[in-house]
């Protein structure tokens, strides 16, 4: 069942690139005592998500932090290297933090997963993005296959 | 079962980013009557991938092409935006063909994949070299896993 605004979101392990290398975190060290705003997308490198979901958070990061979010997260079905790489080649340096799920183990524990195999992509994630406060979610914005309507920066930013 | 020498590699559509944007392609289209060299890695952007397998085969590709193969192809699973994006990074130009198994089809159908759940990599391909001439395996150099040892283009270019 996919999460809805008043949920917890469930724990679950995600990996992030460091200077040593990728490092597994947690959802309790993502969201705990934080206000988070997280958006998740199909892939890494593709054309909406690299020509607009992305950028529209790294340029909309400082306004967004100034209404008092803590974090900005970007949560992909696929690993670390790849996240990292994409964030590297979209200048996202420490406005946006690359959280890779290449388990998908955090997109199916939120319910948003979709099967993507028709366009070789094997299980990935909804576009969606939410804002959570001490790990609850407060807003969720979910996107329609293929659409980019409702889950970009601008959007998020109206609704703090 | 894993492929052999000897064996026929089976009827499997994958896909490739053209310049329209991304493609299928049949293993029929990328073996038929040509001599192929086809390595595979566990992922792009990965550091011992972009350090050195696929560095390998780029450096070494007129010199393998003068030795009667067709085709230099490089397999990994993922997806044909994140293989596009890795080729442009390793200046691949025209060297060698990235061919995406997002969803694991061809790298199933040989037997060669691997779970990398543990890295959160979910399934993945070992690391190995073939050569394979019309669409008949002659030469395959699997790697144990986590080696670099035999797979590499100085090693196929021998076996050539």
């Amino acid at each position: 069942m996919a999460i809805k605004v008043g949920d917890r979101i469930p724990s679950a392990k995600v990996r992030h690139m460091t200077k040593d290398g990728p490092k597994e975190m947690t959802t309790d060290e993502l969201f705990k005592g934080k206000k988070v705003a997280v958006f998740g997308l199909p892939g890494a490198f593709t054309r909406t998500c690299s020509g607009q979901h992305l950028p529209g958070f790294v340029q909309n990061a400082d306004a967004l932090k100034d209404k008092g979010i803590n974090t900005i997260a970007c949560v992909s079905v696929n690993d670390a290297f790849v996240m990292d790489a994409w964030g590297k080649s979209q200048n996202v340096a420490d406005k946006v933090l690359m959280l890779a799920d290449g388990n998908a183990e955090f997109t199916k524990a939120l319910g948003l997963e979709i099967d993507r195999s028709d366009v070789g992509f094997g299980m990935r994630s909804q576009r969606y993005s939410m804002i959570v406060d001490d790990g609850v979610v407060k807003q969720l914005n979910l996107e329609k296959p293929g659409a980019f309507e409702i889950s970009g920066a601008e959007t998020l930013l109206k609704q703090l | 079962m894993t492929i052999k020498v000897g064996d026929k590699i089976p009827s499997v559509k994958i896909k490739h980013m053209t310049k329209d944007g991304v493609k299928d392609i049949t293993t029929d289209e990328i073996f038929g009557g040509k001599k192929v060299a086809l390595f595979a890695l566990p992922g792009a952007f990965t550091p011992t991938c972009s350090a050195k397998h696929l560095p390998g085969f780029v450096q070494n590709a007129a010199q393998i092409k003068s030795k009667g193969v067709n085709t230099i192809a490089c397999l990994s699973v993922n997806d044909a935006f994140v293989m596009d994006a890795w080729g442009k990074n390793q200046n691949v130009g025209e060297n060698v063909l990235m061919l995406a198994d997002g969803n694991a089809e061809l790298t199933k159908a040989l037997g060669l994949e691997m779970d990398g759940s543990g890295y959160g990599m979910g399934t993945r391909s070992r690391r190995y070299s073939m050569l394979v001439d019309n669409g008949v395996v002659t030469q395959l150099n699997v790697e144990k896993p986590g080696a670099f040892e035999v797979s590499n283009a100085e090693t196929m270019l021998k076996q050539l």
